[in-house]
């Protein structure tokens, strides 16, 4: 899957806005959204956050989680725990990617927070590719990968299930299993 | 059958069909979104879901009708054009992706469609249906008069079964638990290996094999991510 569907997926998340006119209740197919009121919160799908934040109608609000205290005390939970541990968001990347690159501004310490999400996923993948290491090399034929985000899994989606697939393929030819030699490999 | 018994399939046939109708907008959407992951990464062509096609193309030509209604410049129209693009971009890409599989895996296809036709559960709509057998004809045209022709009598009768390209459903997927689902065969007992068989709990993640999940994903126990 190409990483801008990955963001399209994420664009779908609700996001608090601060928008800068009032509107009734739009109707849209994936749900109401509004009313807007001037200066007061309210959720929004990150994509029509993002689309406003362009025309300038509104502020966004940085998400809970997106807070120096509580990243750092996840970043150390991710970094003592040898098992991935749980998100504050299933888009997180996606999310600080967005809400930074167009509201600098809105998000209090936006460089920092960069950073240490950077770090959280550094930590993740390099984990990940750990993890992908101790898998192939044990030789089952399945895994539990509780807590990985799409992007994540996304990064090593093409790599991961094809060598899974050569590797079983040569299992089942060795174990003499002729069924699959007429079918198609993706 | 006591009167009784009549009454209750009566009941639930109606609550059957008020649970189709009572599906939101969003939920719709949602379930579509879910189809066209699903069928972006099953390596198989997954049965049709026209339903929920149809039920959104409905959705998107009401809107358009309502946007045309508002004034000029208003606020709304780019809002809901621009919820329009992004619908319209799963409807194409799950369609494109179905297209794709019925090309490469034509014989296959129809042979499943065949296999089904009688069930409720179709696996092509009529138009995809038509499709591939158009397609079918010819690319068999085409090898017919390219190269069949000039071959011995005996080389040139192919078989569908031989010919036919097959989905790798031992490809690997990754896939999240919709409902919890007791003792999932996960491994068939081979000569080297017993069998292995796993529960699954719901918001897991996995990555396995797809042809032991198949089935769930059908009926909707996981989806593919």
């Amino acid at each position: 899957m190409d990483p801008s569907e990955v963001e399209f997926l994420a664009e779908r998340e609700l996001v608090k806005v601060i928008p800068n006119f009032t509107h009734d209740k739009i109707y849209l197919i994936s749900g109401d959204v509004g009313p807007f009121s001037a200066g007061l919160p309210l959720p929004v799908p990150l994509w029509l956050a993002v689309n406003l934040k362009q025309r300038q109608k509104c502020r966004f609000v940085a998400p809970d989680w997106m807070d120096i205290d509580v990243l750092k005390e996840k970043k150390q939970e991710e970094a003592d725990s040898r098992f991935f541990t749980p998100m504050p968001s299933p888009h997180y990347m996606e999310i600080t990617q967005l809400l930074l690159q167009w509201g600098t501004d809105d998000i209090p310490k936006a460089d920092e927070i960069r950073t240490l999400v950077k770090d959280i996923w550094d930590l993740r993948i390099a984990k990940l590719r750990s993890s992908i290491d101790v898998f192939v090399k044990s030789g089952e034929s399945h895994a539990k990968l509780n807590y990985l985000t799409l992007m994540e899994i996304n990064t090593v989606r093409l790599f991961l299930t094809k060598a899974l697939n050569h590797m079983h393929q040569l299992k089942s030819v060795t174990s003499r299993d002729t069924t699959n030699s007429n079918s198609q490999a993706f | 059958m006591s009167t009784e018994d009549v009454g209750d399939d009566l009941l639930e046939t109606v609550d059957d069909e008020e649970e189709e109708e009572a599906m939101t907008a969003p939920e719709v959407l949602h379930k579509l979104e879910e189809a066209w992951l699903n069928e972006k990464f099953s390596p198989d062509l997954l049965p049709v879901k026209s339903n929920l096609v149809e039920c959104m193309l409905d959705q998107i030509v009401a809107m358009e009708n309502n946007i045309s209604t508002l004034k000029k410049g208003d606020f709304r129209i780019s809002v809901h054009r621009m919820e329009i693009d992004r619908i319209r971009y799963v409807i194409s890409s799950y369609l494109r992706h179905r297209l794709a599989k019925i090309e490469s895996l034509t014989t296959h296809v129809l042979q499943e469609e065949e296999k089904r036709r009688d069930s409720e559960n179709v696996l092509m709509s009529p138009a995809e249906l038509e499709f591939a057998k158009g397609y079918c004809n010819s690319v068999m045209t085409h090898l017919t008069n390219t190269a069949l022709d000039h071959m011995p009598l005996k080389a040139a009768t192919p078989n569908a079964k031989e010919i036919a390209v097959l989905p790798n459903l031992d490809s690997y997927v990754f896939l999240k638990v919709n409902e919890n689902t007791e003792n999932v065969l996960v491994e068939e007992e081979t000569v080297d290996a017993r069998e292995e068989i796993m529960d699954f709990e719901k918001g897991d993640q996995h990555i396995m094999r797809y042809k032991p999940i198949a089935s769930l994903v059908e009926s909707g126990g996981v989806s593919l991510i």
